[in-house]
């Protein structure tokens, strides 16, 4: 069995390989994020007449496959590409999640903020783990300056960027999962998959009232400022965003009530109407199927690999 | 002195849509909204709702469309109670728009909430869809229809609720305030909307103008009960009914002579045209100098913004929803920071002094509830006085004054959540004066104020020595505060002018959605039955007719004694306040049929 490889490195070289490299992603994630806002300029103000899926040329396969399958589908790879081991059959499933992308017509800004998301989240893994695996024979290890308590284990450094490339693949996911339908068509979908039907309907009136609770806030928050609230570590601060939270929850809440007797006043008796039918065809079904199988042939080359 | 005839009774309905029976009604905590309510409404009335806050005027119509189950007592629709299947059917039939329409709009988009409605009245998707888009369509959202209610105006909001019950062909419609937070184009553009509507209509309203120009019928409420249930001209001609139940709004009616003298007596405002400040050396409080502001999604919502605001200034900012006004203010009060010049009192308005900016410039919001959050009034007041660093003594003197000042002396300990909304802008206002700004922002002041609630606050107002910036679409506030008008238009400063120069100009008032044609006209109209009197007083007549004199009938000029009512017009310019009419020696109106009168010549 090989013994632990050790690399020797000078210690001038440490900020090199501690500092850049968190560095470079931190710019890499501020520029992102400026361009995506820059890009997001206010156009043309899109024609509402029309349903917006549609209006972005939305007559991708993916806009016109079966939610219920769509999601089982999507979710039972996710499944599958979460279960790779390797760092070659992630990278498939990147480049898999990419075509996906590509057929569905996803905004590119959209995919991207999501993974704007993700990356402090595994960028933790990439700075972590190459520190803290513990170094196992055949190992390569860079140790700086002689301190081999503080090696930098590739292994790790692979093992790190496996797990980074298998979030990205599903997290590139997400976006032709939830956006080539509209929400109350996905959770629809869920319900008739065994979801609890109160659970859309919570996550769907929970969506159109978060923007109202958030105006409310913003409002409140602004009435507290123009009196010369400014956030301290001290009681009275404390005390007053108490009260903020609890005005705001008392007007939520009363709020709800209202919302409540408006739907019973148009006819609502605990089940919302369905808005739409949905159909299954078989093209449906056989879609399913070959994503299924892509997903299979990954994991047989990742066991095999 | 005359006294005035007797009002009509309420009408006696044969077969009325609603029956109301000794309707009582008590709230979980205890208060008792109604009282033995006791109305008829037959179909196709239209009927006015009014009464202070706090009446029971929304109390009623959620028992009207079954949301609430009486205490005590019994209604009726359509010759059945209100309950089980009826009820289930009648909901359907019976549409109510409430104040706040984010209240009822909870589809995902404009289309599916409208949809609601048909689809619960067992409608197919199809015809449900249909419906939902004619009934999008009467309302002029026929091009919104798939975008998500929270992106929607406050107007837009309106319509769109309204979309949702017309598409289910209501038979009743039940409107709580349809107008509160409408500017006057929005709002006759509601009026029209519910003119075309053919069914019956209750409408809880404090814009008497707006529902003249809607309704027939007026039953007016206090304290849960119903006070009165006449022919609308009858309630608004008479003034002394409107002041005793606190909606009397003819002070809007009439352009008196002290208005003009307030105005006139006031500070000289600084015009564009006039501007007294750079060549003669007093210094502005507020210059903004080509001053922009963008928001991060790159909306351009300030364009070269020029200012000059003096100290006592009295100024109005005007300008249709969405022309800036709002940005405008935030940038003033400093909670947002554009790019260009702002000074205030000579100094630039930059980090550090921005977060300053509160000390000197209060704001009452639109909604006074967005900036009351503490448990009790007192609370409240000492929020801002505490930031400022007094001391408790000084916070407790503040206090006082300032609750003196809104008329609210005895309030410290209560409850802002459970004060009417008239109380809760007045505190609002309690507690921005008690910090003593030098710059105070009124944003729409009237919003949500009955007329008694209106005439206090305007008094208050007047009596106020600050440099005022009023943002309003109430044409009267405007007048009667302000000497100076900018007027905006998507983001720019298009004139600025004096007020009255301002009103004159019908051109800008159609441009910011200030078009106030149906209110003029509901205006005069009212202010005619105001001075359309209907006199019982003893007078005598000169006339001629066949009358018999014992066995002999012969005819010649003779006079008479009379008693009974007849109408009067009379033009008053000013107040109307109680005024003597004389009755001359002979009057020379007609009466028709007097000789047949067999009580004529006993």
């Amino acid at each position: 069995m090989a013994d632990v490889i050790h690399i020797q490195m000078p210690l001038w070289q440490l900020p090199l390989m501690v500092v850049v490299p968190p560095a470079m992603l931190l710019a890499l994630v501020v520029w992102l994020r400026h361009l995506i806002l820059a890009r997001s300029m206010p156009g043309e103000e899109p024609d509402w007449s029309v349903p917006p899926l549609e209006a972005d040329d939305g007559g991708s396969l993916l806009h016109r496959w079966d939610v219920r399958c769509k999601i089982v589908t999507i979710l039972a790879y996710s499944f599958m590409v979460a279960a790779l081991q390797h760092i070659g059959p992630a990278l498939a499933a990147i480049v898999l999640s990419c075509l996906l992308l590509v057929v569905s017509r996803a905004s590119l800004s959209r995919v991207t903020m999501r993974l704007l998301a993700i990356a402090g989240f595994v960028s933790m893994f990439l700075v972590v783990m190459p520190f803290t695996v513990p170094a196992r024979d055949g190992d390569t290890v860079v140790v700086i300056n002689q301190m081999t308590w503080f090696g930098f284990n590739m292994r790790g450094l692979l093992l790190a960027a496996t797990i980074t490339a298998k979030a990205v693949a599903i997290t590139l996911l997400m976006e032709p999962l939830l956006s080539t339908a509209p929400l109350p068509v996905t959770l629809l979908g869920l319900s008739r998959l065994g979801a609890p039907e109160i659970i859309g309907q919570m996550v769907l009136l929970s969506y159109r009232y978060l923007h109202v609770f958030r105006h409310e806030a913003r409002r409140m928050s602004a009435g507290m400022q123009v009196r010369g609230f400014r956030k301290r570590t001290d009681i009275a601060t404390l005390r007053a965003v108490a009260n903020f939270l609890g005005m705001l929850f008392v007007r939520s809440f009363e709020r709800t009530e209202r919302v409540f007797d408006a739907m019973r006043a148009r006819g609502y008796k605990g089940k919302m109407p369905e808005q739409l039918e949905l159909k299954l065809h078989a093209a449906d079904i056989i879609a399913a199927g070959l994503w299924m199988t892509v997903g299979i042939v990954l994991i047989i080359f990742d066991r095999l690999g | 002195m005359h006294e005035l005839a007797h009002t009509a009774a309420p009408p006696d309905i044969p077969s009325p849509l609603f029956r109301v029976r000794d309707l009582s009604y008590r709230y979980a905590n205890g208060t008792v909204a109604l009282s033995d309510i006791h109305l008829d409404i037959a179909a196709g009335d239209r009927v006015a709702l009014v009464g202070q806050n706090g009446s029971g005027k929304t109390t009623l119509i959620k028992q009207l469309c079954g949301l609430l189950a009486p205490s005590r007592g019994n209604l009726s629709y359509r010759g059945q109670f209100l309950e089980g299947d009826h009820l289930d059917r009648s909901r359907l039939e019976i549409g109510l728009l409430f104040q706040d329409p984010d209240d009822q709009l909870f589809g995902h988009t404009v289309l599916d909430d409208a949809a609601f409605g048909p689809l619960n009245q067992g409608l197919a998707r199809e015809m449900a869809q249909q419906a939902a888009r004619l009934a999008l369509q009467r309302v002029f959202l026929d091009d919104k229809i798939y975008k998500a209610p929270h992106h929607l105006s406050f107007g837009q909001k309106k319509r769109a609720a309204l979309a949702g019950l017309l598409a289910m062909q209501p038979r009743v419609l039940l409107l709580d305030e349809p107008t509160a937070n409408l500017d006057p184009r929005q709002e006759e553009v509601f009026l029209d909307l519910l003119k075309g509507f053919d069914g019956t209509l209750v409408c809880v309203s404090h814009d008497l103008v707006f529902l003249y120009e809607l309704c027939r019928r007026a039953v007016v409420m206090e304290n849960g009960r119903i006070e009165h249930d006449y022919a609308m001209d009858d309630l608004v001609s008479q003034r002394e009914e409107l002041r005793a139940h606190g909606l009397d709004f003819s002070f809007r009616l009439v352009v008196n002579a002290s208005t003009e003298a307030a105005v006139a007596d006031g500070p000289t405002c600084a015009t564009k045209d006039n501007d007294l400040h750079s060549d003669s050396g007093v210094a502005s409080m507020v210059d903004m100098h080509d001053y922009n502001f963008r928001y991060p999604d790159g909306t351009q919502a300030l364009k070269h913004i020029d200012i000059a605001i003096a100290s006592g200034d009295r100024i109005a900012v005007v300008g249709e929803n969405g022309a800036g006004k709002t940005t405008l203010l935030a940038c003033l009060l400093g909670l947002q920071q554009g790019e260009g010049t702002y000074l205030f009192e000579g100094d630039p308005v930059k980090r550090k002094k921005r977060k300053e900016l509160w000390r000197k410039v209060g704001m009452v919001f639109q909604d006074s509830a967005d900036q009351l959050f503490c448990p009790s009034v007192e609370e409240e007041i000492a929020f801002g006085l505490q930031q400022m660093g007094y001391s408790k003594s000084q916070i407790r003197t503040r206090i006082e004054e300032a609750l003196g000042m809104v008329n609210l002396e005895g309030f410290e300990t209560r409850v802002p959540l459970h004060m009417s909304g008239g109380e809760r802008k007045r505190l609002a206002l309690a507690c921005v004066l008690a910090m003593t700004p030098k710059l105070l922002i009124l944003d729409e002041p009237t919003a949500g104020l009955d007329p008694r609630g209106e005439e206090l606050l305007l008094a208050i107002l007047r009596e106020l020595d600050v440099t005022l910036l009023l943002v309003s679409h109430d044409i009267f506030f405007v007048r009667a505060l302000t000497c100076r008008t900018l007027v905006m238009h998507q983001g720019q400063i298009i004139e600025d002018l004096p007020t009255e120069s301002f009103l004159q100009d019908r051109r800008l008032g159609n441009l910011n959605g200030l078009a106030f044609a149906f209110r003029q006209r509901g205006g005069d109209a009212i202010r005619a039955l105001q001075h359309e009197h209907e006199h019982r007083y003893p007078h005598r007549h000169l006339h001629s007719h066949p009358h018999r004199h014992g066995e002999i009938v012969h005819e010649h000029l003779h006079e008479h004694a009379h008693e009974h009512p007849h109408r009067i017009v009379h033009s008053h310019p000013g107040d109307a306040q109680d005024h003597d009419h004389r009755p001359r020696r002979l009057q020379a109106h007609d009466h028709p049929d007097h000789g047949n009168d067999p009580d004529h010549h006993p």
